[in-house]
């Protein structure tokens, strides 16, 4: 026997809508499967039975249309920063980037004499929580996406914005 | 009688080994017999060590030739290339590598692929190379013979405001993608080649990145390239 059972009549929740919404965004923010490097192993590994992302409502998702976050796990290169800023667009909102690694962040080893490296994804694309790390340990990976969880929860999309 | 038996096993190890099996087979007595062809084993191991033990002082004496022919071997290539293309070598010192000039390259390819003396039938690795930046370009191809086990290294040099080389890509068909990012580097242009474009850079790169004069460019797409997180370091 539950707690709960049996103990009401028909009823209501009362909840902000917008923090409902915040709720329901920030437990399942689903990622777009991509890895540029090495990171997107330390990625793979995070979202294995061992750290197993699924816990906390992240699922990978193949296409840019179906994901809310864009984990860019590697390096960039010039070549590949237009298409990462393409997939970016053809990702629905709200959408969420992490910069994951030094690479991501900053350009990382490539920083100074990499000269086809983007110095930063920032560059390209917003970025809402960079990682470092060359690679992060899963578990600063999870700690950033926790990071972006409580980030959602914080937003207010239905309030109207005074300036 | 057990040092009579073993006098008879000694006599017939002894004659066995020199080829006579007989004086061990025609023991009436079995067991001596199975003595004695087990004595006859070991000492056939133990000459078998003993030779064991002598090959690689054998081995060690061939290494130390090897290099030496291999200088040899590089020289008659050069001298077979001057006899079938005259004018083709770029310097008559052949050290370890064939310095060769470009014009007829495409047809000493071949010849060094077909002809059964040499038959390299693969190309290893092509690369550039950048002298400095008034000096030449050079493109060097690592040869390999997977019949004769031999290698050479051909280097070629050009001019670096005329880069242009011919191709060996209808050579070796490897030689597609080597070609390719040789050109993408280095800006060597591989005449012939069936799809000369970049392979690594983004078609609409500006300059050859592994050449020494080389400049980043600042702008890609509205993207800045070099640096400009300031207050970084």
């Amino acid at each position: 026997m539950g707690v709960l059972e049996n103990r009401f009549q028909d009823n209501v929740v009362v909840a902000s809508m917008d923090k409902l919404l915040g709720w329901a965004r920030s437990t399942s923010p689903w990622f777009f499967q991509f890895g540029l490097a090495c990171c997107a192993i330390e990625m793979m590994a995070t979202a294995a039975s061992r750290y197993d992302l699924m816990r906390i409502g992240m699922i990978p998702r193949s296409s840019p249309r179906q994901a809310d976050v864009m984990i860019v796990a590697g390096t960039v290169t010039m070549k590949m920063s237009l298409r990462v800023k393409k997939l970016y667009e053809q990702m629905a909102d709200p959408k969420y980037v992490i910069a994951m690694g030094s690479c991501a962040t900053s350009g990382g080893p490539y920083w100074q004499y990499g000269y086809h490296v983007l110095k930063g994804v920032d560059l390209v694309v917003p970025v809402d929580v960079y990682i470092p790390g060359c690679p992060p340990r899963p578990e600063a990976l999870i700690e950033g996406l926790l990071k972006l969880q409580e980030k959602i929860q914080a937003e207010r999309p239905l309030t109207k914005k005074i300036a | 009688m057990s040092s009579d038996q073993d006098k008879l096993i000694a006599e017939s190890v002894e004659k066995a080994l020199q080829g006579d099996m007989d004086a061990i087979n025609n023991i009436e007595d079995r067991v001596t017999r199975s003595k004695a062809k087990a004595a006859l084993v070991k000492a056939n191991r133990e000459a078998k060590a003993a030779v064991a033990e002598e090959t690689p002082r054998a081995e060690k004496s061939k290494a130390e030739e090897a290099p030496q022919a291999e200088q040899t071997f590089a020289a008659q290539v050069a001298v077979a290339l001057e006899k079938k293309f005259p004018g083709s070598l770029d310097t008559e010192d052949v050290n370890g590598h064939i310095q060769m000039k470009g014009e007829q390259w495409y047809e000493a390819a071949q010849y060094l692929r077909d002809n059964p003396d040499f038959l390299f039938d693969s190309l290893q690795c092509v690369t550039g190379y950048d002298y400095g930046t008034s000096e030449d370009l050079e493109v060097r191809y690592n040869l390999h013979s997977m019949t004769h086990h031999h290698a050479i290294e051909i280097r070629i040099k050009i001019d670096r405001n005329d880069s242009k080389i011919p191709s060996v890509e209808q050579v070796w068909r490897i030689g597609d993608w080597f070609e390719r990012e040789t050109y993408d580097m280095y800006g060597i242009e591989f005449v012939g080649h069936s799809n000369m474009t970049r392979i690594l850079c983004p078609e609409d790169w500006a300059g050859w990145p592994l050449r020494k004069d080389y400049e980043t460019q600042e702008m890609y797409h509205g993207i800045v390239v070099p640096k400009v997180k300031d207050g970084w370091e």
